[in-house]
């Protein structure tokens, strides 16, 4: 499943137990835990079983004379330095317990208390004696490195007879099982039977210990330990001996060395503490927005989106598949690929916007049954470029270092060249560029003195880092330093989307520009450059700028947005404009919009005149395609659509309502017009490409047939024998022809069901 | 205390007889609550240190001592560690600064640092956010994430199917996150 979707969740249920009532756990938090702490309790127990059983059968394969009689010698000798060392190490544990807690008052302290005792059991083998147990308390994590360590132990069970010099053996075997403890630890707190490594790694060391004091004395004694700490598997099986019981305790005191990551044993209550994913810086930045879910009318019968007119999505993928790659999912917006291309709606003569419906069966997918496409078509106003209002453009160009690969600037620079040669002489253009440094580089100019103009465009040169807070800054005093009512007050902003220098989250940047939007200057996000693009800030700059995103990949890109339509590019005729369409419960059963997955608008908030919507340019269109699911053998009306928007100028309020009514459906979608066919075919593209849920099963050459098709039918269109070429080259780019989808976020949620 | 544990009890407790622990373990849990809650004012943080403590508890049994003090103290005393290791963890990592509106952006792509969670005005701007969905979302998200109830009682409660819950919340956190956003960017 799509980790963003998990992170989301995660989040998301941590932030919503902020809204609670914070002094309580819930009851389903105390239920669960109880429950899974008493599993843990029966596990554990298990698991103890076992292992005493294991050491029985060890203790066993051991028992040897030759063992016991080391073993005696080495605790006698043991006993006698612990009893004269008991003393100091209970010192010394009582300085680090006091550091931390009053023993009083800390039963953990208590237990780990500042007499520090350790205990040591010892057992009969035969006739001969030997130590089986050791109980001790770690204090000091530095591993090796902490001569000073305290430990501490108390010789309880039967007691030998001490001799003196040995003492310090002992003293190494509870540093030895401190040390191995830590070793595995890191931070946790280890409990009986959890981690046996430890314990082997434990019994070996001692009984290495043991060789040692026969054969080498105590120095040869402290090698050997270090040896053996250093060699230690921390997972492995270094116990071979195992008459030692060893009852492990908590930790008293654990310095870790590093910062500490919960070890996985643990249950996770949410999943807020494993470290963040360190993004590459030169990672292309997309956003997964989701695939919008299959909705039950009976749920909700209202469904209200924000109108998009960008396209960056389509040429950012175009751009991929030209350079013999495979676009990222989240790279495909589908409503951007549907708004690519052009459905020739006729643009409205009186009103601000005319609205087109069409419906008809559709096949996509596997054994998807009863599946209709509803295509609204939304078109603004039309405003020739004679009526357009004069425009105040305002360029802030990104001139960092990362606008020089691929002569990202170069195509900057011949765009804007382009645009001048569009311009009328009552607009003005001012440009500011970012690098390092933000800073002006030509006060506005008319078209009087263009080769003014055109000498600072050729004059830019990229270098240095992106200081894009500044640079947008500097734009924006230039534009509300030249602001004038009744003319068009735009910011573009020209960028790979990449910011490192000073405010490079795109919140402090979406602040000012949102704040500036609302007073009429709106910026337009133009992207350019592929390898470290930011197409997430970019699309959201446009977004909240008021004004729109495109993405730049070609120089007949360039052309489309700048010159074809630089009207409907620069001139806003309708701001915040929001789709609600009503679907009647009694005919339609479900409904799934295709894409607009950020641009969601709550339901409630469809009058709410605050809530953002879409801003389209004149003669811009919008086209939302749905998948609907109707009940059999219902007649009446299908859906019926509201557009609110104000008015770019006055900003007075609009509402305007039109409905589709099953007689409207088409038979077969073979009857529909070759528009309706067009934006199925981009929609379905868009589909597979970003391995949608509602995919699964579909073909891209079942696709390819519909846009050969359309591309015979209406011969001549450029964009449509593209989008074959892109389809084609997807096909030659997947092996297999049909692009098996993952699953979504809802695929194990919302099946189908088939009427 | 009047709350612990009873001699007969006890004996119990450190032979692991899954009742005495159950009792003890859920007369405990709102105790340990409250007392990380009062530290770092994040449930979920708080949750997971109670989660934490208890199975320390329930994996250490075997350390427990009744001679040097009662089960609860021993408890307290595995929680105050458990502090200790959290305060050490924070103070291995980078402080957290610049807007809380960046760390909202990042929502799905990263967990919120806890200090993050901890600041005051998040759960204003939360409980601002939240007030804004609409009324059915909020009874989703609080069914799921603060009643911790699962989708099917969810359904049966609001009355709808246990897929329209599914769906209800996937547009329930989505929302939730857009207002989040609209609430950080103004």
């Amino acid at each position: 499943m799509d980790s963003k979707e998990n992170n989301l969740e995660k989040n998301i249920s941590r932030l919503v137990k902020l809204t609670g009532d914070t002094d309580k756990p819930s009851k389903a938090f105390t239920d669960s835990l109880t429950e899974q702490a008493l599993g843990e309790l029966k596990k554990a127990e298990g698991d103890h079983k076992r292992e005493e059983k294991g050491a029985k059968m060890k203790l066993n394969l051991k028992k040897t004379l030759a063992w016991a009689a080391t073993i005696m010698i080495v605790c006698a000798l043991g006993l006698g330095v612990l009893v004269s060392n008991t003393k100091r190490a209970s010192k010394e544990i009582g300085k680090i317990a006091g550091l931390t807690d009053k023993p009083t008052s800390t039963p953990a302290a208590t237990r780990l208390d500042p007499s520090g005792r350790a205990k040591i059991e010892y057992t009969e083998v035969g006739d001969k004696t030997a130590v089986v147990g050791h109980e001790a308390k770690s204090a000091e994590p530095s591993v090796t490195k902490a001569p000073d360590a305290p430990v501490a132990r108390d010789v309880t069970a039967n007691q030998l007879v001490p001799v003196s010099k040995d003492a310090a053996t002992v003293e190494e075997l509870g540093k030895a099982r401190e040390i191995s403890d830590l070793k595995v630890q890191t931070d946790m707190l280890q409990v009986s039977g959890q981690m046996p490594s430890a314990k082997d790694a434990f019994t070996a060391g001692k009984v290495d210990t043991r060789l040692g004091v026969l054969s080498g004395g105590e120095a040869g004694i402290r090698q050997k330990y270090q040896e053996e700490m250093m060699s230690m598997d921390m997972t492995g099986q270094a116990g071979t001996v195992g008459e030692a019981r060893v009852v492990q305790e908590r930790p008293m005191f654990v310095a870790t060395p590093k910062p500490v990551e919960y070890r996985a044993g643990y249950p996770m209550a949410h999943g807020g503490v494993v470290p963040p994913n360190g993004e590459d810086a030169d990672a292309m930045f997309f956003k997964n927005y989701g695939v919008n879910p299959f909705v039950d009318t009976e749920d909700d019968h209202l469904s209200t989106f924000a109108t998009d007119v960008d396209t960056g999505s389509y040429t950012i993928v175009r751009r991929y598949l030209h350079d013999g790659h495979l676009p990222p999912e989240k790279a495909v917006r589908v409503e951007e690929f549907v708004n690519y291309f052009k459905y020739g709606y006729a643009a409205p003569q009186e009103d601000d916007f005319a609205v087109y419906a069409e419906s008809s069966p559709w096949k996509f997918g596997a054994g998807r049954k009863n599946s209709f496409l509803l295509r609204l078509g939304l078109k603004a106003k039309q405003v020739s470029d004679e009526n357009r209002k004069p425009a105040i453009l305002t360029f802030v160009i990104d001139v960092s270092g990362s606008m020089k690969r691929e002569n990202r600037l170069g195509l900057v620079k011949k765009s804007l060249r382009m645009l001048v040669e569009k311009l009328r002489p009552q607009d003005r253009i001012g440009i500011a560029v970012y690098g390092s440094r933000g800073r002006k580089v030509m006060d506005y100019k008319g078209l009087s003195e263009k080769a003014e103009i055109l000498a600072a465009i050729n004059s830019l040169c990229s270098s240095g880092s992106t200081y894009a807070e500044e640079g947008i800054r500097i734009g924006y005093e230039m534009a509300e330093s030249a602001y004038k009512k009744g003319h068009i007050n735009r910011v573009i902003l020209c960028s790979d989307g990449v910011a490192n220098v000073g405010q490079t989250g795109a919140d402090q940047i979406l602040k000012v520009i949102k704040k500036r939007a609302e007073k009429g200057i709106t910026l337009s996000a133009i992207g350019f450059g592929m390898g470290n693009y930011n197409d997430v800030l970019m699309e959201r700059l446009g977004d909240k700028g008021n004004g729109y995103y495109a993405y730049i990949d070609t120089i007949a890109e360039a052309k489309r947005i700048f010159e074809d339509n630089l009207t409907g590019a620069l001139q806003v005729v309708a701001r915040d404009v929001k789709v609600q369409i009503d679907f009647n419960p009694d005919v339609v059963r479900s409904y799934r919009l295709l894409g607009y997955e950020n641009r969601d608008v709550p339901d409630d908030k469809f009058r709410d005149d605050k809530y953002d919507g879409g801003e389209m340019g004149a003669g811009h269109s919008t086209t939302a395609l749905y998948e609907l699911k109707l009940w059999p053998e219902k007649e009446g009306t299908v859906a019926t659509s509201y557009v609110r928007y104000k008015d770019a100028d006055t900003f007075a309020v609009s509402e305007f309502k039109s409905s589709i009514a099953t007689a409207d459906i088409k038979k077969s979608f073979d009857d529909s017009n070759t528009n309706f066919r067009l934006a199925a075919t981009a929609a379905q593209f868009a589909e597979i490409l970003r391995k949608s849920y509602w995919a699964k099963g579909a073909k891209l050459s079942d696709t390819l047939e519909h846009a050969k098709r359309l591309s015979t039918e209406r011969s001549g269109h450029a964009d449509i024998a593209e989008l074959v070429d892109l389809i084609s080259k997807t096909i030659q780019l997947t092996e297999k022809a049909d692009v098996e989808p993952v699953d979504g976020e809802e695929s194990e949620d919302i099946i189908y069901l088939q009427p | 205390m009047n709350n612990d544990l009873s001699k007969q009890s006890r004996a119990g407790f450190a032979e692991g007889d899954p009742e005495v622990w159950r009792e003890f373990i859920v007369r405990q849990i709102p105790q340990l609550y409250g007392m990380f809650i009062k530290r770092w004012a994040n449930p979920s943080l708080a949750e997971e240190l109670v989660q934490r403590t208890v199975f320390d508890a329930v994996r250490g049994r075997a350390s427990y001592d009744a001679s040097k003090g009662s089960p609860e103290e021993w408890i307290f005393g595995i929680a105050r560690n458990n502090i200790r290791l959290e305060m050490r963890r924070r103070a291995g990592r980078p402080g957290v600064d610049g807007d809380i509106s960046s760390y909202l952006e990042a929502i799905d792509t990263k967990p919120l640092p806890d200090e993050v969670l901890e600041r005051k005005e998040m759960a204003v701007i939360v409980r601002a956010a939240f007030a804004r969905l609409e009324s059915k979302e909020q009874v989703a998200l609080k069914a799921k994430y603060i009643e911790g109830l699962s989708a099917r009682k969810i359904a049966g409660q609001i009355g709808i199917s246990e897929k329209a819950v599914h769906s209800l919340l996937y547009r329930a956190r989505n929302s939730l996150r857009a207002e989040l956003e609209f609430e950080t960017a103004l």
